[in-house]
């Protein structure tokens, strides 16, 4: 079995609800290391803007980048729900190394600005997910813009399409997303 | 979770309009992570960013954690700790010389909503000692939303006027007018009915100088408006519906009076200037095709949701704004109607939901046998914030002038609750000279913000996760919760009535509080619609079940006979004689555009040729959460700038830039965007005031650059200023 997010992107409007959450839930201070991203992407020319958000936790891809790249094998996917996890202890140390995050497209390897900071990154909510609660960025955000479950539940859901503005979709590693895309319309005039 | 982690559920309400459940986890008395709503049975309200971080605002290491006394020149930052009993002994002593010097109306006390609350909340408690003491000075009016108070109290007599916000899935379509909830929430689920809306396949339209998140999220069209020009747009689209015989002459037949007069203004009649699309677009900056196109669609929609947005209202003349769009709700037939809305203000108090409001509050001496002052309606002290004989915007001036410059009395002492106004008054230069002049300045805070640095006693008080109370949110579903005390006060905090009661012992008022926080809150609920407290306190939340939209008005319009709107003339006053009595200087009796000052053709503008907005940013609630780490980190706080105004200025993205005028200058990085109509500059409003020692401001307040001049009809112009931006 794959986990999966569901993304609806049309719905975000870049709140950053699921961000400040996730910071909240897991622990993780303000500083550079951030389990959930939510970028902005910006295109077109006054008076036909664009603007989409992107939400970026780990992707938990089928075949991730991240694993074979790590020298000190710290990273792994679990057999049982293809989340992809790391232990600290294991990791070398964004001093010494950083090869996930240079391997992962998406940046999802995050470090903090600590000394020799050890590699973190969203790791699904495990510890939810064992008590039968969604990720803490889907059961809080305030458009319903996110699910997760099983990637076959997800696609039979809302569809296959894995990509959006702003996430590419890698046929290399899989990313267990489902999207729902902005489509890229500017707002024609009235 | 582990075995001695606990959940307790809370409701959080900082001002933004919303109020969303918080699952507060606590692990040996200290919180440890915060969840949302999670029912499955009812809408949830979940909650924002904001609702999200209040872990490192609650433990901020800059929390006070002690009563401190100003030792150093005002705003200087230099304070010592003391303790409670020298604060409450000092500010005793300085009450009592004040009212017996200069009399009770000396005393001012300024609140706001930052901490809303029944038990806690700083009016009750701080207005019951004043009242106690004789009196004090209250300040009539609100900066939010005071032009669309003036339009509703005179078109429909009274200012509960907004549908909930589920009844926008029943709009066909809706026009949001100046109005961004993704960013300024304004009920916990207004962005979420919105989307709903929209997938249902309601159709939006975005009227705004910004391309905004709420904008891209659900509009499908964006239609750019320069600031401060809302009305002229609204009265060409007015003219446009009679021109062209769109308007639902039978609506405004039976439940209107004053439309013919309206019509004279808007077709030319009364001077001579027919008020077409071709007038209004050279004001507007709207092409004339456009606003045709708008109010034809408008008008042939039914029903169709204007959303008249607050922010435009906060201009000069902004009332004229407000009042023209229920002028235009009234042609449409939208008002009283399942999915219509009545064009008042997008925002404002719900009458749903009840509950009592504690100890009962003598009659303040100083302004209740005082009749109200000039320019003021005459049913405005029976609507939120409109006790009072100084008008909230003149406040400013008022302490700096006293008796000397015409106002009722010299002011001495100021009381702050629940308010940062040295930040969030207009004009901060001006709020620095007033607060220097006064006697003696006590702020109720968690930090020391820019108003606490001009106080000379700032009190700790608590977050209303350290103290027992009650609350009501008037989001969609309206909800009550009770707020348990979760974990022991940060440092010597009080709970406000906790403090305010010792104060009243010390002025006297042993009977001041005869009642625990408990037994309040029990006295409370008494008078609401619960009728199992305790299952309610150990829940420690109630959604009242929505049962269908609340819709203002409809009484009105399906019996009109037997339910008479609450004006004068039992009708919608499209013409109000109530204006016409005021007899106001460019406020007339129907709705008009009038040339605001600080627009682009006043002369100003050659020296200061951008407007200025000053919009609300998602990661504060006004002034609240600005220090928050989680949260900052999110967005910088920059000024927006559009890429023509800021190539013409040699401006990159991300540069520092110095924005000024005469009241004042700020340095702050520009933003350069694609999303702002050139001519147009936003500076989120809320930054905390940091002057350096020339008087700069290196925090980036808007309001250093604000005017403190209301609209003739109460508008605060926070959105109407003129402003320089060059390369700092």
């Amino acid at each position: 079995m794959q986990l999966a997010f569901y993304f609806d992107q049309t719905r975000c409007t870049g709140c950053y609800a699921c961000a400040v959450a996730c910071k909240d839930w897991h622990d993780v201070p303000a500083g550079p290391a951030s389990w959930m991203r939510v970028t902005t992407i910006e295109r077109g020319k006054y008076p036909h803007p664009f603007i989409a958000f992107a939400c970026t936790p780990c992707y938990h891809c089928a075949q991730p980048a991240c694993v074979p790249a790590c020298p000190a094998n710290a990273i792994s996917k679990r057999g049982e729900d293809g989340i992809v996890v790391v232990d600290r202890d294991a990791c070398l140390g964004k001093d010494k190394c950083q090869m996930c995050l240079e391997a992962c497209p998406y940046r999802a390897p995050q470090f903090g600005d600590e000394a020799d900071a050890k590699m973190q990154k969203c790791d699904f909510c495990i510890d939810r997910w064992a008590e039968g609660k969604p990720p803490i960025c889907v059961a809080g955000c305030p458009m319903r813009a996110l699910d997760a479950g099983p990637i076959t539940k997800m696609e039979s859901r809302y569809g296959k399409l894995h990509e959006a503005e702003g996430i590419r979709y890698h046929e290399g590693l899989r990313p267990s997303l489902v999207c729902k895309p902005r489509r890229q319309v500017y707002l024609a005039s009235y | 979770m582990s075995d001695n982690e606990q959940v307790i559920t809370t409701l959080c309400a900082p001002h933004c309009g919303g109020g969303c459940l918080l699952k507060v986890h606590v692990r040996d008395g200290v919180i440890t992570r915060i969840e949302t709503d999670d029912d499955t049975d009812n809408v949830q309200l979940r909650a924002c960013l904001r609702g999200r971080a209040w872990r490192q605002r609650i433990y901020h290491p800059d929390r006070l954690k002690r009563p401190m006394k100003r030792v150093g020149p005002r705003g200087s930052g230099q304070f010592q700790p003391v303790s409670w009993d020298e604060a409450l002994d000092t500010i005793a002593a300085e009450l009592k010389r004040v009212v017996q010097t200069y009399g009770p109306a000396a005393i001012v006390h300024w609140v706001s909503g930052g901490d809303q609350a029944a038990l806690h909340d700083g009016w009750r408690r701080m207005s019951r000692i004043f009242c106690m003491l004789g009196g004090y000075t209250r300040p009539w009016g609100l900066h939010s939303y005071e032009g669309g108070i003036f339009a509703e109290l005179t078109c429909f007599g009274m200012g509960y006027t907004a549908h909930t916000r589920d009844d926008l899935l029943n709009s066909r379509l809706i026009i949001m007018w100046g109005w961004d909830p993704a960013a300024t929430i304004q009920d916990t689920n207004t962005a979420w009915y919105l989307m709903q809306a929209k997938e249902r396949g309601t159709r939006i339209i975005s009227v705004d100088p910004r391309f905004t998140a709420s904008t891209s999220a659900f509009a499908h069209h964006w239609i750019p408006i320069r600031p401060g020009t809302d009305a002229a747009a609204l009265i060409a689209m007015a003219n446009v519906m009679v021109m062209e015989n769109l308007q639902d002459q039978a609506f405004l037949d039976r439940f209107t009076i004053g439309f013919d007069a309206f019509k004279d203004y808007i077709l030319g009649k009364e001077d001579g200037v027919a008020k077409t699309p071709e007038w209004a677009e050279p004001i507007t900056g709207m092409p004339a095709a456009t606003i045709r196109r708008l109010a034809q669609e408008y008008a042939a929609a039914r029903p169709a949701a204007l959303i008249a947005g607050i922010g435009p209202g906060r201009t000069a003349y902004g009332e004229q704004y407000h009042r023209a769009a229920i002028t235009l709700a009234a042609m449409t037939g939208n008002i009283g109607k399942s999915g219509g809305s009545c064009g008042g203000k997008s925002w404002g108090p719900h009458p749903l939901g009840k509950m009592g409001s504690g100890p009962k509050i003598p009659p303040n001496q100083v302004d209740d046998t005082v009749p109200d002052p000039p320019g003021k309606l005459p049913n405005r002290k029976y609507y939120i914030w409109g006790h009072g004989i100084i008008n909230v915007f003149r406040l400013t001036d008022a302490i700096i002038r006293g008796k000397a410059g015409g106002y009722p009395a010299d002011y001495k002492f100021l009381w702050i609750s629940n308010a940062n106004p040295l930040n969030q008054w207009p004009n901060t230069n001006k709020t620095v000279e007033a607060f220097n002049k006064l006697d003696f300045i006590v702020t109720e805070e968690h930090f020391m913000t820019p108003t606490a640095r001009y106080a000379d006693m700032v009190l700790p008080t608590t977050t209303f996760f350290e103290r027992v109370d009650v609350t009501m949110s008037a989001s969609c579903p309206v909800s009550y919760a009770y707020r348990r005390k979760i974990i022991e006060p940060i440092g010597e905090s009080r709970a406000p009535l906790d403090f305010a009661t010792d104060l009243a012992r010390r002025l006297g008022f042993a009977d001041y509080n005869d009642k625990t926080d408990e037994q309040w809150v029990d006295a409370i609920l008494q008078e609401s619609p619960l009728t199992d407290v305790a299952a309610f306190k150990r829940k420690g939340f109630h959604k009242i079940e929505l049962t269908g939209p609340s819709v203002p008005f409809r009484a009105q319009i399906e019996d009109p006979k037997k339910n008479p709107f609450y004006t004068p003339s039992g009708k919608i006053e499209i013409y109000s004689r109530m204006i016409a009595d005021l007899n106001l200087p460019n406020c007339p009796p129907i709705p008009k555009y009038i040339q605001p000052w600080e627009g682009r053709n006043d002369p100003l503008a050659e020296k200061y040729p951008l407007q200025l907005i000053t919009t609300h940013t998602k990661r504060r609630a006004h002034t609240q959460f600005d220090n928050v780490p989680w949260l900052r980190e999110l967005e910088p706080h920059a000024i927006s700038i559009s890429r023509a105004d800021a190539a013409a200025r040699g401006i990159r993205d991300g540069d520092k830039v110095r924005v000024f005028n005469d009241r004042g200058a700020l340095i702050v990085p520009a933003k350069v965007v694609e999303t702002i109509m050139p001519g147009v500059v936003d500076l989120p409003q809320g930054a905390w005031y940091n002057p350096d020692e020339s008087g700069l401001d290196r925090g980036g307040c808007a309001n250093v650059l604000s005017l403190d001049r209301p609209s003739p009809g109460g508008a605060l112009p926070s959105n109407t200023a003129l402003v320089q931006v060059e390369k700092a």
